[in-house]
């Protein structure tokens, strides 16, 4: 009988299992890796009712986080400013201001201001912000130079592994105590953070949890 | 060689038992008990499709679902406009506020989180409580946030707005008041007085009743015929040496009030040095939380309370020569009834051997001239005034309800005002108010609910609730107490206060200003001088929830011989043989008006354990006697027949008729271990209809049977077995443990000769040293987790159930699935009967999760979703969990539950749709979670957490004020976890057990300590304390009094005899003494 197929083709079974398996751990691979946090909520930078300049309020006019953050240090929330707080200003300033026009409509009817949420850990997670900065993690370390953010985007996964990363090692972020809120904070020459963060580490007893019930209840 | 431990075998008729099939030893039962989720676990049983069908169909949509999950929703963070005082978006604010009840009041603090309240607790600081709430204070923010809320006002069921409303109220105020009628509910609000008196003033000839289907008007009635009109008893329970209770449930809080049976445990410690633990007898019909903690019970019909009362006081008065207790024993006609002369006499001799030292108490519906009885026992035995003291309680009388039906029935009533309550269902049936109704031309009614009233009636206003309005309250022994709200009312409810101020021409009431202007009236003016100003006196009250020294003033108590006599007398005995039907306070609805609390509805009834419904109870012997299917006794293909051939494992009643001649009920019976014979009982409350959907098929209403003049019960009732069932969803079934003593109790004299007897009962006297082949992380923690649980006080009386409920976010599940021993409760209060069917003794166990050591759960979880934490916590991380349902398998205690459904998004009678159900949960009962603990969903194990969130709470505030110094020197702040919080007796402790001067520590130690299955090595951080009764040595049956796991016996209990040789469940070497050893 003649050999309908030529000899070639008794490879195909073989050279198809092979590039279903390459193909399938790209895919598998590629989901892993880009999937993440990392890559998929890092960068989000929505449009907000109001163009907020944290780069104006911090850098130029020098406030401090806790002026409109006001409960950071007492609260788990680092609750956002109340219209109040804004138009304690901006009754002032910048009266008039198109910009501002959502704020002053808030202030007049007492609807408040929709802010889009940027940083969102998952519901199953509970994150304390009074134990972090009262216990030498500075805002950077999470929020990165947000003082120099015209619009705010998360510049951070935000991920589990990525909370771990400090919560094994903490010594790689803790800061004096009066460094929190200053952005710009560098180790002075000469020291470097892995020592400093040592030095707190051992006079404070910084022991961050790492069982699942630190932050899953 | 090889260590075996083997299970003890299940014994042919265990002493100690659940249910009835248990106790008979049934084969199906312990077939049913070998599965640890019964019903349908391989199947998915409405869609009949197969676990390997589902998973083909699930993998498919699953794959298209996570296509749509790619983009990120959009959420937003709204702040105020205005920051609001004291308020910290994220921590709770507390407040002290109180629950109206028909005692007087139960002090709370509420827990507010950014204005939404979501859990109340009991006010410590409060004379008349120690911190402890019940189950329907548990329950209340379920109520509040109810969506089935009334939310418009109606004018003849037209939806009409407020301004009508007051346009009515204000041609009423103008028409001088003729023939207006108030009908209210029991209430001590002082404010509520004075507008009604100022009202009396503008309204002459106004008619003010007030009805409560469970209120104490047989009380009261038999305390003014004994020492004069208003006057009040308080028992000193602290004082007492001997509690007799006829009829009585006082260590239900639901019945009594959280602080009025207070001082009962504090004098229930074997241990305590100044005084003798006391000693309790109840007499009763039916099992109580009283009778379960009860040193000697008798059973007796309510019918024979009275006779039982008067020949104790017979004894009683001849010994004492007392003419009071004579006279008033003499005028009471007996019954004839058979009761046990030996334990009367044995009662009496025990009273009299300690004048002034003892307390007979009777419950508040028990027939006054019954109540004058004891009143008189109580004076003879020199109790007035020691044990029992009298209070003057200031509130105006009321008319009754009888009162109004008859000026209602007289056409004297032109307007009505019926001020919650919902007498249309619960009212007196002689009465027949629903027709009466009909002849009121304008009838209003303020109601939570749009119920049976409101249907009947012209007006129907939502009412405010509690968390809603401004009110104050008297608790039981008169100290002022404020009621704050937490929240505006949600849907625009007015409180009666409102109505009756707007009745006054006073418009609305903005904020407190009517509490306050009674407050002003109220406050002695030495304690105003003192504090510098009313207004700094106001600002305490607020801050501490009450006006401290405002208590009633002590009364007299002068025994009114020729009145009591009377009283006594005043009607004849019943028939000695009749059938009776109790009518019972519901341990989840109360009269009814939880009927749509499904936290309530779910908790499972203190003794029967049954949920969702309530049933006739019946002892086995009558149950014979009148045909009831012994529903539990081995007959379980003909049910599986009827059901469609599906063995349904749980309870399936007869259903009965119940007749008083004029009216029938039906209600389905269950036999009732320990009831009186001759005699039923069923809780009111239930089958209720066309309210809402949830109240449909829910139980069986009690009223129609029931009369004013007899509100505790109907005499010579008769009952027909129709043939036909009816399913109950029955709790203490699941997840059974048998044969292990796993509760334990013993004798004080036990006690004191051995303290550690507890330590070695069962097989814990000869198990081999254990090690453990696996490791737990290293406890590195400075704090150490772990709790206690006294059984010699907790009584099973469900606060802890319920809290626990609305701590922790736990869902309902519905009857059909508690029927499927799917039930979400993380703690649970198991009850055992031990001794005979006829008359066991009762005991309560709570359980929940007890954080072993050596957890066997970790073990098998494939994915590590459940593990240790440095600090002794068995942890579950939700989001791990894959739902192999190893886990809860493998423990022992059973307290692990399975989400089978998303049960809190998804309606319960939608549960199988499947993506046809609707989804999502309503807004305000969003509002009801605690913010602080997730809400899990389907397909996720969960379980006790030991309140992680307080503690991490705590943790957390710990490092905040340590700040940048170190943290080991500054102490977790004191907090309780919620079952501990919540209960009303003290009998859970949690804190750090590696303090050793933490009082959980130092009870850990306590030689009544052990721990359940010792021999499993689980090394679990509960420790429960045995339970230790107080026999009277004298009484007949004494000793059967605290041997439900056997007497004492050489190193272990009698129960296990059978084995011949220790080493039957010690090693492999020796062969099992019984085949039934292989099989656990």
């Amino acid at each position: 009988m003649a050999n309908f197929f030529p000899k070639w083709t008794n490879w195909i079974p073989l050279k198809l299992v092979i590039i279903v398996g390459v193909l399938g751990a790209a895919v598998s691979g590629g989901v892993w890796y880009y999937f993440t946090p990392k890559f998929t909520r890092v960068g989000y930078m929505p449009t907000q009712p109001v163009p907020f300049s944290h780069t104006i309020h911090v850098e130029q006019l020098g406030m401090d986080c806790r002026y409109c953050h006001s409960f950071v240090e007492v609260a788990s929330h680092s609750n956002v400013p109340s219209t109040q707080t804004c138009m304690a200003c901006h009754t002032q300033i910048s009266a008039t201001s198109p910009k501002l026009e959502t704020v002053r409509e808030s202030w007049k009817t007492g609807r408040p201001v929709n802010w889009v949420r940027i940083d969102k850990l998952p519901d199953y997670s509970y994150f304390n912000h009074a134990v972090h900065v009262n216990r030498g993690v500075s805002c950077y370390s999470c929020h990165d130079e947000i003082n120099a953010m015209t619009a705010v985007w998360q510049d951070q996964p935000q991920s589990m592994s990525w909370c771990l990363d400090c919560h094994r090692a903490p010594e790689n972020f803790l800061r004096p105590p009066a460094e929190i809120f200053n952005m710009n904070w560098v180790p002075a020459a000469g020291e470097n953070q892995r020592d400093i963060g040592m030095k707190f580490k051992d006079a404070w007893e910084v022991n961050p949890p790492v069982t699942c019930g630190g932050c899953h209840r | 060689m090889k260590n075996i431990v083997n299970h003890p075998p299940r014994e042919d008729r265990p002493n100690i038992w659940r249910s009835l099939r248990e106790l008979e030893n049934d084969p199906e039962f312990a077939k049913h008990l070998e599965s640890e989720f019964p019903r349908g676990a391989d199947t998915y049983e409405a869609s009949g499709l197969s676990k390997r069908d589902f998973l083909k169909l699930m993998g498919a949509s699953i794959a298209l679902a996570g296509m749509t999950g790619c983009r990120r929703p959009e959420a937003h963070l709204v702040p105020f406009t205005k920051g609001v005082e004291w308020t910290v978006p994220g921590k709770f604010l507390y407040y002290a506020t109180a629950m109206p009840t028909r005692t007087g009041a139960l002090p709370l603090i509420a827990s507010t989180s950014d204005g939404r309240p979501t859990k109340l607790e009991g006010n410590p600081l409060h004379p008349f409580s120690n911190g402890g709430t019940d189950a329907f204070a548990q329950a209340a923010i379920l109520d509040l946030y109810d969506p089935h809320r009334s939310r418009t006002i109606t004018d003849s069921g037209r939806a009409t707005d407020a301004a009508a409303f007051d346009a009515f109220l204000a041609s009423v105020a103008q028409g001088g008041g003729k023939g207006v009628a108030f009908l209210a509910e029991k209430k001590s609000s002082p404010t509520r007085e004075r507008l009604r008196g100022l009202l009396e003033e503008n309204f002459p000839g106004m008619i003010w009743a007030e009805y409560e289907p469970l209120g104490d008007g047989e009380a009261a009635a038999a305390a003014a015929a004994a020492f004069g009109p208003g006057v009040r008893l308080l028992p000193k329970f602290e004082r007492a040496d001997i509690v007799v209770a006829l009829d009585s449930d006082f260590l239900n809080p639901a019945e009594s009030g959280v602080g009025f049976a207070a001082g009962f445990s504090a004098r229930r410690n074997p241990d305590q040095l100044a005084a003798p633990m006391n000693r309790l007898y109840a007499v009763e019909n039916h099992y109580t939380l009283t009778g379960g903690m009860a040193d000697h019970r008798l059973r007796c019909k309510v019918a024979d309370i009275g006779s039982f009362a008067r020949r104790l006081g017979a004894v009683i008065a001849a010994k004492l020569n007392d003419g009071d207790l004579a006279a008033t024993v003499g005028a009471y006609p007996d019954s004839g009834a058979d009761l046990d002369a030996a334990w009367i006499a044995a009662c009496a001799d025990d009273l009299l051997a300690i004048p002034g030292r003892s307390l007979v108490l009777t419950g508040p519906q028990t027939p006054a001239q019954v109540q004058i009885i004891a009143l008189a026992i109580n004076k003879a035995l020199g109790n007035l005034g020691a044990t029992l003291v009298g209070v003057t309680d200031d509130a105006p009388p009321a008319a009754t309800i009888s009162d109004l039906a008859m000026a209602i029935a007289a056409g004297a009533v032109k307007t009505l005002f019926i001020l919650g309550g919902n007498p249309a269902y619960n009212a007196p049936a002689n009465l027949d108010f629903s027709s009466l109704l009909a002849k009121v031309p304008d009838v209003v009614r303020l109601g939570l609910f749009e119920d049976e009233t409101s249907k009947l009636a012209r007006w129907h206003v939502p009412a405010a609730h509690f968390l809603e309005f401004w009110g104050d309250a008297r608790a039981t022994d008169g100290t002022l107490t404020a009621i704050q709200p937490m929240i505006l009312p949600l849907w625009g409810g007015l409180s009666e206060l409102d109505i009756l101020s707007k009745l006054l021409g006073g418009g609305s009431v903005d904020g407190p200003a009517l509490v306050r202007e009674t407050f002003a009236k109220l406050a002695p003016a030495a304690i105003v001088a003192d504090a510098g100003g009313i207004d700094l006196v106001w600002n305490t009250f607020l801050r501490i929830g009450f006006l401290p020294g405002s208590a009633f003033p002590p009364a007299a108590l002068d025994f009114a011989r020729g009145a009591a006599a009377q009283l006594a007398n005043s009607r004849p005995a019943a028939a000695k043989d009749a059938l009776e039907l109790v009518f019972l306070q519901s341990s989840s609805v109360d009269d009814g008006r939880y009927a749509n609390n499904s936290w309530l509805l779910e908790t499972p009834d203190f003794v029967t354990k049954v949920t969702w419904d309530n049933a006739v109870l019946v002892s086995p012997a009558t149950a014979k006697a009148l045909g009831i299917k012994a529903n539990n006794f081995g007959k379980f293909e003909e049910i599986a027949e009827k059901l469609g051939n599906e063995i349904d494992y749980d309870l399936v009643a007869d259903i009965v008729e119940i007749s008083d001649g004029k009216s029938t009920i039906e209600a389905a019976a269950i036999v009732a271990p320990g009831h009186a014979d001759n005699s039923l009982s069923l809780a009111l409350g239930y089958g209720r209809k066309a309210v809402s959907a949830l109240m449909d098929n829910v139980g069986f209403d009690a009223y129609p049977l029931r009369s004013s003049e007899s509100p505790r019960f109907t005499s010579g009732v008769t009952l027909k077995v129709t043939g036909r069932d009816y399913p109950l969803a029955q709790t203490q079934e699941h997840r059974s443990m048998e044969g292990r003593d796993l509760v334990r109790e013993g004798t004080v004299d036990r006690y004191h000769e051995n303290p550690a007897f507890a330590q070695t009962m069962g097989m814990d006297s000869h198990i081999p040293p254990n090690i453990s082949l696996f490791t737990h992380p290293p406890f590195t923690s400075k704090e150490q987790w772990g709790m206690t649980v006294d059984l010699n006080t907790c009584t099973g009386c469900n606060a802890c159930v319920v809290a626990c409920q609305a701590e922790n976010n736990v869902p309902v599940v519905g009857k059909e699935q508690v029927r499927k021993n799917r039930d979400m409760a993380w703690i649970r209060i198991d009850r055992y009967f031990a001794g005979e069917a006829d008359d066991p003794e009762m005991l309560a166990q709570t359980i929940m999760c007890q954080h072993c050591e050596n957890a066997p759960c970790e073990t098998v979880c494939p994915v590590n979703a459940t593990v240790h934490s440095e600090d002794g916590l068995n942890l579950m991380a939700y989001n791990r969990c894959i739902g192999t349902r190893y886990c809860a398998n493998n423990c022992p205690w059973k307290v692990r539950r399975f989400n089978y459904f998303d049960y809190n998004q998804r309606p319960l009678d939608e549960l199988y749709w499947g993506p046809l159900a609707k989804k999502g949960m309503a807004d305000s009962l969003k509002m009801a979670k605690n913010p602080n603990v997730t809400v899990r969903m389907r397909g996720v194990m969960e379980k006790c957490t030991f309140c992680i969130q307080r503690i991490e709470e705590a943790k957390i505030g710990r490092l905040v004020s340590a700040g940048p110094t170190p943290a080991s020197e500054t102490p977790v702040n004191v907090f309780k976890v919620a079952c501990q919080q919540a209960c009303p007796n003290d009998s859970l402790v949690f804190g750090d057990i590696a303090d050793p001067e933490s009082r959980v520590a130092r009870l850990r130690q306590s030689e009544r300590g052990y721990t359940m299955f010792k021999y499993v090595n689980a090394s679990p951080r509960v420790t429960y304390l045995a339970r230790i009764k107080n026999p009277n040595p004298k009484m007949p049956g004494a000793d059967k009094v605290g041997m439900a796991n056997g007497a004492p016996h050489g190193a272990h209990g009698a129960s296990h005899e059978s084995h011949s040789s220790p080493n039957s469940h010690g090693t492999a070497t020796a062969a099992p003494t019984s085949p039934e050893a292989h099989e656990h």
